[in-house]
């Protein structure tokens, strides 16, 4: 217990330091405000286009493919506020050798270079997300539940490990190639399967994308919850494949330590 | 003293430009693989493209959208990628507006040569590189389409091929006097990113790589079809495609030329009064 909370306050350390740094670039904020939403309304377009020309898109119709589009932004964006930069750092720490300031610590190092900063934009980013889900319920004339509310949020947490964790493979695979930048465009190209409902996809493009690559659990199940369109199995299962992806990630960056080759000393 | 091999002072002016292009093209080489791997995953989006549309179109039992088919759709889709693949020069605008912002502008007045013939060259090969990785994939995803779906359905005539490779030389120089024309707000504005991203973003929309222009409503074919922006995607597309009817080609291809010119005058316009202004910082 001692041993969590621990973890816990060095979390909020980390945390508040980012906050200070951050808040000497206040108009960053309203600057990635700004381009966020442009992008929002650009993917907003191209919905209601689709959907100028028909009613349904496999069983959905538009506000619950723009339910969709909103879940996905929050859980991109708080994956981003939290992981990204990290992930990015990390292949660069591994292949320049200064991975050794972070293996020193009295911590778990994992933890350490997967936390150590935060974005906050993206953080406030996020928050369109639920404006816009919000809005989309009320024209659904959906109302939410304390109890859906808890299991959205609880589903989106999953889902953030889970991007987290194939993020986190990909950047220790810079142990055994040396480099792998080209490898993190995967992330934005993955990202593209998780805008749309999986009944687009053919059978076994769509179990694909729920198993080995999960882009159909991370924004289908959650988004699901809130307009009443899952089988409860896909719950179950969304949770599980967090604990086996988060697993793994512990048991390659093992792997990947034992491969490491420190600064060129 | 007299050499065999051609002296500073007999090389032709242009000597200097095929030199930048020669060496950006090794260095671009040196990194193929990063090509080579956006060559392949960069056609991702595609297959989501196909089955969405495919929902959208069973959802109105396959009927046409302002005279797109669905395989039009797709088809016009995947030749986007052509067509980007010679607009688009990434990275360009950025550039030029942090050579002037930091002053490093310097080092190329000092230089016998136009700056905007530089970056022309080092984009160029840019693009060079991109197309020898892109001919080895490219071709194969096309194969695959007709193959796996029929989609290719019209056969262009020799007037549509001609006019598709104008049209491509046209949007690479859309494309890129574009950037050069943004990039050189910098002279009168210190921090331009946030404008960049809108313009970049309007781009993505005018150009008709996020929807087909001609699927758009009626009200705004008018001033989508006359913006220079149709000319980096959407022209290119819907030529090969046959959608233009062969007298339509050459008027076309005319205002293409024509926006060419125009950007071209405003960026050398620009350029002159930027200088004025230009107070070489850091140097």
């Amino acid at each position: 217990m001692a041993e969590f909370s621990k973890y816990l306050k060095l979390t909020g350390l980390m945390m508040k330091n980012c906050l200070v740094r951050e808040m000497q670039f206040k108009a960053n904020f309203v600057v990635r405000l700004f381009t966020e939403t442009m992008w929002l309304v650009m993917q907003f377009i191209y919905i209601s286009v689709m959907y100028g020309q028909t009613g349904q898109i496999a069983g959905w119709n538009m506000w619950e493919m723009v339910v969709l589009a909103g879940t996905n932004h929050v859980i991109a964006q708080l994956f981003e506020a939290l992981f990204y930069d990290n992930c990015m750092r990390l292949i660069d720490q591994i292949r320049q050798g200064d991975l050794d300031f972070n293996l020193i610590k009295p911590i778990n190092t994992q933890f350490l270079v997967s936390l150590r900063y935060t974005d906050y934009a993206s953080i406030v980013n996020s928050s369109i997300g639920i404006g816009i889900i919000l809005f989309a319920l009320g024209k659904l004339g959906l109302g939410i539940t304390l109890g859906g509310v808890v299991l959205f949020a609880a589903l989106v947490a999953n889902s953030i490990l889970i991007y987290y964790s194939i993020l986190f493979i990909l950047s220790v695979w810079t142990f055994w190639i040396g480099r792998s930048n080209n490898l993190m465009e995967l992330y934005w190209q993955f990202g593209q399967f998780s805008r749309y409902p999986g009944e687009i996809y053919p059978w076994l493009l769509r179990r694909l994308l729920q198993t080995l690559i999960p882009m159909l659990i991370v924004s289908n199940v959650p988004a699901g919850v809130l307009i009443h369109k899952l089988q409860t199995g896909l719950i179950f299962y969304g949770f599980t494949l967090g604990v086996v992806f988060l697993a793994l990630t512990a048991w390659i960056w093992q792997r990947g330590l034992q491969r490491y080759r420190s600064a060129s000393s | 003293m007299t050499t065999a091999a051609p002296t500073a002072q007999n090389r032709s002016p242009l000597h200097k430009y095929w030199v930048i292009l020669s060496t950006r093209t090794q260095e671009d080489m040196t990194y193929r693989f990063n090509y080579v791997f956006g060559a392949i995953f960069r056609f991702l989006p595609l297959v989501t493209m196909i089955f969405l549309w495919y929902a959208v179109y069973m959802g109105r039992n396959m009927a046409p959208i302002n005279g797109m088919s669905f395989k039009d759709m797709i088809v016009y889709n995947a030749l986007m990628y052509i067509a980007r693949g010679f607009s688009s020069v990434p990275g360009t605008m950025n550039d030029i507006s942090k050579d002037i912002k930091d002053g490093l502008l310097n080092r190329y007045l000092i230089k016998p040569m136009d700056y905007f013939g530089y970056q022309v060259m080092y984009r160029l090969a840019h693009k060079l590189v991109f197309w020898y990785i892109a001919l080895l994939t490219f071709p194969f995803v096309f194969w695959f389409m007709s193959a796996s779906g029929h989609y290719f359905t019209h056969w262009p005539t020799l007037w549509e091929a001609l006019a598709f490779l104008a049209s491509l030389v046209i949007a690479f120089c859309v494309g890129i006097q574009f950037c050069f024309m943004i990039g050189n707000l910098a002279f009168w504005f210190l921090e331009i990113s946030t404008f960049l991203f809108v313009v970049m973003m309007l781009e993505f929309f005018l150009s008709g790589q996020l929807i087909p222009l001609n699927i758009l409503p009626q009200w705004m074919h008018q001033f989508l079809f006359l913006s220079p922006f149709s000319y980096e995607g959407y022209w290119p597309c819907v030529i090969l495609m046959g959608k233009v009817p062969q007298d339509q080609l050459l008027p076309v291809l005319g205002r293409g030329v024509l926006w060419v010119g125009v950007f071209y005058a405003a960026v050398r316009v620009m350029w002159r009064m930027g200088l004025k202004r230009y107070s070489a910082v850091g140097g």
